[in-house]
């Protein structure tokens, strides 16, 4: 059995009189090394305070988290040999120069001196800095800082990076070299990525798996990747008509659906069911189809689903916490 | 392979010792502290004292060369004693509370300022060790003024005062070591509190210096108002010079007060009470109750 890159048990977490995390539990990266995973959420729903937590800064006040089998309060120094951490905010030694910034922290990550100052050369030119590394990082610009902060958190090869808005400030160039830079990451050197991100089309381009928090739990856990590799056929019907008999009808013929709003039915296909099948359905029903076209969820339309800003469609197989359908 | 032809690998190579890590941040915060000119001048001069008790020291074995040259009443004031030592750490110990005033400050703020404190926890590195590594920095550089001249005078006049000497008066070169060790961990403490709650490097340093004062004139008052001695225990000064009296066997200028036992617990409070302060403010993240 592969070991999850992340596990998450029951974990509560109180800062101060405050409860931030409710008792969440999840099982990530479950299914080998490489995968990324996306942490989404509405300000306030505990994104941060679940990664400062897997990061050892927060003491769980019941329950518990590992990171590849460690547990992260009690094993708080080997977890942290094996992840590297990006932060959202302006951190860095700003008197430094690049390669000084990082052959610290590369060492103080365990690395040998000659081996630390090798690497932080090696990682500069990976990210982009190559020609300013011997600049002090306080005077870079913004998406510059960004890929400092990218470099120092991969200057060790960890195990799992945790990227905290790591698009944030950039613009659409220096925004996509992040992107490929990440996918790196996980596709070329193996690494687990846990992207928190407020730009979901970032997660959606990047991440495996998504889990979308609000108010201090899960309300939504999805593996993209097998949804993206399964061949099912998602459909957006529009029918003009009383359409409340259309839910039995879609049953009848295998497929799940799920009404959006009065007339807008999301619809998922069996490989057997031919499209024209729909069709016969309205007609039946004494519908006028006003539209129908092929569609996934986007993962916005998730997220606001999750969040409560999207009326709420009945349950599905494809949307229960688990595997929701994109 | 040039680093910029071949591309990023992940590092799998071998990893140090937690021992080793613990110097990586004096390792590349001495190189900065030295490249500054008021710290190396401030060394410098603070060298000058320990040049001249070495002379001391050496005139004291060789009265043969005053008494021939005519300086012979002066021979009888020259000897290498508890109160020798005594002065010797006065004022050496003066020179490493300004020193760690002025080197201090740099330590802790620049982190907190840059909001480096995540990136360093975030690695192997506890609050503890993450301490224990800045105060080595400090206590490396105020060993250059303190302990390392302090041993240096007490092992020139044991060489040249001979064995005998050194078997009847070992318990000075512990007590220089000792004292020493207890004066650099409490300034280097003071210096490093000052920095984590103070950004402006020069009130950093102030404060440093006013911590020593004010306490003691704080503990004055005290002593006056409620006619009583033990307000002398929150003098850092009055604690350390009645510590080294018994660590030297030298009788201190006071009379009554506490002793040297009360001294040495007040002084491991005071180390406590910095100690917590300093961890207090020493958080990756901030948060807010």
């Amino acid at each position: 059995m592969v070991t999850p890159v992340i596990a998450i048990d029951n974990l509560h977490v109180k800062l101060g009189r405050r409860e931030i995390l409710k008792g969440i539990s999840c099982r990530l990266g479950a299914s080998g090394e490489g995968k990324a995973i996306g942490l989404l959420g509405p300000n306030g729903a505990g994104k941060s305070t679940l990664i400062q937590t897997l990061l050892g800064f927060h003491k769980p006040s019941s329950g518990s988290a590992q990171i590849l089998g460690l547990d992260c309060h009690k094993q708080s120094a080997q977890v942290k040999a094996r992840i590297g951490y990006m932060p959202e905010n302006d951190s860095f030694i700003s008197d430094m120069t690049a390669v000084a910034f990082l052959r610290l922290m590369g060492e103080i990550s365990g690395m040998p001196p000659a081996a630390a100052l090798e690497k932080a050369h090696e990682v500069l030119f990976h990210v982009g800095l190559g020609e300013a590394r011997y600049r002090t990082v306080g005077t870079y610009s913004l998406g510059m800082k960004q890929m400092a902060k990218l470099a120092q958190a991969i200057i060790h090869g960890p195990q799992l990076v945790i990227l905290d808005e790591p698009t944030n400030g950039l613009d659409p160039a220096a925004r996509q070299r992040m992107l490929i830079l990440i996918r790196e990451m996980k596709e070329q050197h193996g690494m687990n990525v846990l992207l928190c991100s407020h730009l979901l089309r970032d997660v959606e381009e990047v991440c495996d798996e998504v889990v979308i928090l609000k108010d201090g739990l899960i309300v939504h856990q999805s593996d993209l990747e097998a949804e993206r590799s399964s061949d099912r056929r998602f459909v957006q019907l529009e029918v003009a008509g009383d359409d409340s008999k259309l839910a039995e009808a879609f049953q009848s013929i295998g497929a799940e659906a799920a009404s959006e709003s009065p007339g807008v039915w999301r619809v998922v296909l069996p490989r057997e069911i031919e499209i024209g099948v729909l069709w016969r359905l309205a007609a039946r029903e004494n519908l006028r189809v006003t539209k129908l076209a092929y569609r996934r969820d986007t993962l916005e339309e998730l997220f606001l689903k999750a969040v409560g800003h999207l009326r709420a469609t009945p349950v599905t197989k494809q949307e229960a916490p688990v595997h929701g359908g994109i | 392979m040039a680093v910029f032809r071949r591309g990023y690998q992940r590092y799998t190579g071998p990893l140090v010792s937690p021992w080793q890590r613990l110097l990586v941040i004096p390792r590349f915060v001495w190189p900065r502290l030295l490249s500054q000119r008021f710290v190396v001048v401030l060394l410098v001069v603070s060298l000058f004292w320990p040049l001249a008790c070495s002379v001391f020291v050496y005139f004291a074995n060789h009265l043969e060369l005053l008494q021939n040259n005519g300086a012979g009443p002066l021979a009888k004031v020259l000897a290498i004693n508890g109160a020798f030592f005594s002065v010797f750490m006065n004022v050496q110990s003066t020179f490493a509370m300004i020193l760690a005033a002025v080197a201090g400050p740099g330590l802790i703020a620049p982190d907190l300022a840059n909001n480096a404190l995540p990136l360093y926890f975030a690695r192997p590195l506890s609050r503890g060790t993450y301490i224990l590594a800045r105060m080595i920095v400090l206590l490396g550089i105020l060993s250059l003024v303190t302990l390392i001249p302090g041993l240096f005078v007490f092992g020139m006049q044991a060489s040249m005062a001979g064995w005998d000497w050194f078997v009847a008066h070992w318990t000075y070169g512990t007590g220089i070591a000792l004292g020493f060790l207890l004066w650099m961990i409490t300034v280097s403490l003071v210096a490093m509190t000052s920095s984590a709650y103070v950004k402006w490097r020069v009130v950093a340093g102030a404060l440093v210096m006013a911590f020593f004062f004010v306490l003691t004139g704080v503990g004055q008052i005290v002593n006056q108002v409620l006619r009583v001695q033990w307000g002398s225990l929150l003098s850092p000064g009055y604690l350390m010079l009645t510590i080294w009296g018994r660590l030297l066997g030298v009788e201190t200028p006071w009379e009554g007060g506490p002793d040297a036992t009360e001294c040495m617990l007040a002084l491991f409070v005071l180390i406590g009470v910095l100690l917590g302060v300093l961890l207090r403010k020493l958080r990756p993240v901030e948060v807010v109750s």
